[in-house]
Formats: structure tokens, sequence, C-alpha cells
């Protein structure tokens, strides 16, 4: 399979570059923590609580969702590397592919909204959009809770509200997270300023691969952390408001860079896309960065012709189990260092990601 | 790598215990991180790492301090009916481990959701419609048991023998609403 055909196949809704503010916020996500009232938390759950749960959730999510174009998947039915690719794209995390959980996801065909069974709460629904789409992405989360409710009896508490495992979601159970590319912010040093700043709105900011993370390629996620005494409208709100506050600094950023030092930051972005296009080895460190650099190098103008989208693509399809799933083979480190840079230089040179080379090549 | 204690199941939490100035890691399996209350948890996937906070909030303030020191107390035995979680351990790990625990810790949990939620300690978003519709007949029993009160003392116990059987009913229709979802 051709690489482009490859990473057609496996794209996903979010990583089009499409949506509002798509040149700083690259996705949008909201998530919502459900229990079922009387069953033990994953945490704490027999094998045969967990499999009861599964059964009752995946009854009630295939009569309210079937049909739409969503599919049932049992973690146990899956291979190690399919589960790795679905946690890379975001659709579900690490926590779900613990064997311990009796774990399933139903994917929306678009998989825009993927709804995880036996993650650390029963259900969690979430829904990831491209671009910066806070109320649609709630709104279709919210969609989807309420098909649920009307056929499972949620842990519900008059004063609590949703009664989740972890202490941090119990309320309305919402995470809003948007995830960002902040490379001014980030160069130029004021993100350590903003960080603890907007720590104290009760708003966190962490790397966007996998949690806990450093910020890889410059990419943040910014969710909130407060989900109780506030409705799930002014989670949002505060949220949105705190990421427009971070498009504007990360804007007038990238007009102070290319004004105080235009040739230095050019010759940093187009030495990025040639480390891009010619390495032989591309450790994903390097290659993060670089991606970071090329995409402000679009976003700004001074690299014509790469499109955003092959950058967010190339984002995602970096990643170990990506990269394995292309080789259809498990790789070591250095090896996967090796084809990472075989495939950048395939999916930018030879697939004609950069028209110049193409035209070169015809010439 | 496998789980130090059961020697089973993958270990998914590193476990931090301090000793004589040093600490030691442990790497345990969730279950075994569950069930036990000698260490401090640290789980690698949990990023704002609640239980370490929640330790420090509530524990004695020092991660390495050993835990006999710090235990002992009443509250910290409080345990959980349904998933035998103590007051302590979910200190220590951060997480619930069934929906039973609010109800059983409900008087120590606005302290610890407060330093959590920036001062919030109750919910104020969506609330589940059948939820609602669960809450409006706990309201009508309360309307009607006022009445019946009313009633016996004006010495209108025709009246209040009816309002009796229509708070019995509601109260079945109540129990039986909840029951209905509960596990055998």
């Amino acid at each position: 399979m051709s690489i482009e055909k490859f990473m057609q196949s496996a794209i996903t809704g979010w990583m089009t570059g499409e949506g509002e503010y798509s040149d700083i916020v690259m996705a949008t996500r909201v998530r919502l923590a459900r229990n079922l009232r009387g069953y033990r938390f994953p945490i704490a759950a027999s094998e045969d609580e967990a499999l009861a749960v599964d059964k009752m959730a995946a009854g009630a999510l295939l009569d309210e969702v079937d049909g739409k174009g969503y599919a049932y998947i049992r973690m146990s039915d899956l291979s190690k590397l399919d589960r790795e690719v679905l946690v890379e794209k975001h659709l579900i995390s690490p926590q779900l592919t613990n064997p311990e959980r009796q774990g399933a996801v139903v994917l929306s065909e678009d998989e825009t909204v993927s709804i995880m069974v036996n993650e650390e709460d029963h259900i969690r629904i979430q829904c990831i959009f491209p671009g910066l789409q806070l109320e649609e992405a709630y709104q279709q989360a919210d969609a989807v809770d309420d098909l649920l409710e009307k056929q499972l009896p949620y842990a519900f508490d008059e004063q609590f509200g949703y009664l989740t495992s972890c202490p941090s979601n119990t309320g309305t159970g919402v995470r809003a997270s948007v995830m960002m590319h902040l490379p001014a912010l980030t160069i130029t040093k004021q993100i350590k300023r903003i960080i603890p700043a907007i720590t104290r709105l009760g708003i966190v900011v962490r790397g966007s691969y996998g949690e806990g993370s450093k910020a890889l390629g410059n990419v943040y996620q910014v969710s909130n952390q407060v989900t109780l005494g506030k409705t799930e409208a002014e989670i949002l709100e505060e949220l949105g408001n705190v990421t427009a506050r971070l498009i504007a600094h990360e804007r007038q950023a990238r007009k102070n860079l290319l004004e105080k030092s235009r040739t230095a930051l050019e010759d940093r972005l187009h030495r990025s896309l040639g480390t891009l296009v010619y390495a032989r080895l591309l450790p994903t460190g390097e290659a993060a960065k670089c991606l970071s650099d090329v995409r402000l190098g679009v976003d700004l103008g001074l690299i014509k012709d790469v499109d955003v989208s092959i950058m967010n693509e190339l984002m995602i399809f970096m990643q170990p189990g990506f990269l394995q799933q292309y080789a259809n083979a498990e790789l070591t480190q250095e090896e996967r260092d090796i084809f990472r840079a075989k495939l950048f230089r395939a999916r930018l040179l030879i697939d004609g990601a950069l028209p110049s080379t193409k035209k070169s090549k015809e010439d | 790598m496998i789980c130090e204690k059961c020697k089973e199941r993958p270990a998914s939490v590193v476990i931090t215990k301090g000793y004589m100035g040093e600490s030691i890691e442990h790497h345990l399996c969730e279950k075994c991180a569950f069930q036990s209350e000698a260490f401090h948890f640290s789980p690698n996937e949990e990023p704002l790492s609640i239980q370490q906070f929640l330790s420090h909030w509530f524990g004695g303030g020092d991660t390495f301090q050993t835990q006999p020191k710090r235990r002992g107390t009443t509250a910290h035995q409080l345990e959980c009916p349904d998933c035998k979680l103590t007051f302590g351990n979910f200190l220590d790990i951060g997480k619930f481990g069934c929906a039973t625990c609010y109800e059983t810790f409900k008087e120590r949990l606005p302290h610890v959701f407060g330093k959590l939620h920036n001062g919030q300690t109750t919910h104020t978003g969506k609330i589940p419609v059948s939820f609602n519709e669960l809450y409006a007949i706990k309201r009508k029993i309360e309307e009607v048991r006022v009445k019946m009160q009313e009633a016996v003392e004006a010495e209108r116990f025709e009246e209040a023998a009816e309002l009796r059987d229509e708070a019995r009913m509601l109260q079945q229709h109540l129990s039986n609403g909840g029951e209905a979802y509960n596990v055998d």
C-alpha cells in the first residue's frame, strides 16, 4: 500500500486540519465520565461485575447508537498494535487497554465519537473535532449522554452530581480539552510564564502526547480542572476564554518573531523542512520539533506548497504504533527512527506533498 | 513488568516508599495497589497525581513519612461496605471504588472536593432526567408527609390514613425505581 493510501485509510476526522483557528488549535475534545448505579467502579470490580457492566452498556449503546455507523470493539479482540494505534489516534486512553478491565469501545464511523466501556469509569463518552469547536463537541457528547441515560441507571447524587472514580471528575464529569500548537510562545519562552497564570484560573496545560508528557512538538493540551460547582456551560466558556487569550498571545508572538528576527526564523524553519525531507534517522523528539517548525512555516506563509493536514497526519503517524502498523512488523527503536525518516521522505518528497520537488522529478 | 505482589498481572502503578531517608520503588498492578494500604501511590498514568495531592493535603504533609505514624485515627479507618475501601486508602490512591464510597465518606468529602475544585463542593450542572423523576417523587413524599402530620394534628384521621397510604405507595414506587436497576 502506498503511504498516501495508508494515511488516507487511517486518517480520522479531527486530523483534517480544518475547523476554526486551525492554524493554532489542532483539535477539540470533550469527555463525559459516567458510572452505573449498583456496580463497583472498574478499579474495584470483579471480572464478573466488569463483564456485567460491559453487557449492559453494550446493549444500551448498540440499541441507541447502532444503525448510525457505530461499531462495538472489545479490547481483547484487538491486537496489541491495533490497540496502540487507537491510543495514538486519541480515540481511546491507554487505561482502556488494561487487560484487567474488560474494556471495549463503541466508535462512530467517522471516529469523532468514541464511547469507552470499563475505562477508569464504567462509561466515558468522548467527542473529538478538528479545530476549535467546544460547543459542537459538547453538544455531540451531551446528545449521546441523553440517549444512554434513557436506558442506563447512572450513579448520580444530589450534592455531588455524577459520581466518578476519580474525585477530580466528580460533578459534571466533563473534561474539555483543546489541543494547541504554540511554537512561538515556546520559542520565546513566554509559555513558562503563562502556564502558572492559567493554572490559577482552574485550567490545566500539559503535553498532548500522553498525559504527563512534555509538550512534544510544541503541542499542548489545555483543559478544565474543576468539574464541581460549575455548570457545563460555565466550564466551556472559561476554557474558551483562556483558549482565545492563548491564541491571541501566540499570534502576537509569531508577529514579533517575524518582525524582529525574520531571517533567523526562516533559516530555522527551512532547516527543519530539510531535515524532514532528507534525514535518514529521525528520532521522535527531532521529528516532532521539525514538524512543529514546518507547520509554523506553513502558517506564516514562509514555507509554501506543504499542506497543513499533512503536518497533522505526520504528527500522528510518526508514533510507534502507527509506524509499526505501516511496516507491518515489530520494530526496534533504531529501526523505527530509520523507518520514520523513510516515511517522512516518501510522504513529503515522493508522494508529492512538495510540488516543487514533484516538478523537479518531472523535469 | 509483572506485579511484585501477585506476580501475575502487569504492573501499572509505581509506588514510592520512604525508608531511612531513601526511597524505594515498588511496581504493583492496579488491583494490588487498590488493596494495599502500606504505601503511597503514584500511578504512572495519572497526570495530576491526585493521590499525591490528597496525601499531601490530608495525610500529614510528608510523602515519605511512614504510614503508621499518620494512621490510627478512626476517620482513616472508615470503610465502604460495598468495595471495602477505607478513607485512608482513598487518600492514598485518590480513587473511589464505588458509588457507595461517596455515601460512606460523605462527611469528609466537601473538604476534599473544596481543595480539588477551587473551593466548590456542590454540583450545579446537568441532572439526568431519570434522576429528576426520582427526585420529584421524593419531594412529593415529603409534601404528603407534611400534610399527613397536619391532618393528624387537626384530628382528621381518615384523611391522615389516606395520606399515609399515598406516601407508602410513593415510597414503594421510589424503591422500585431505584432497585429495578440494581445488580441481583
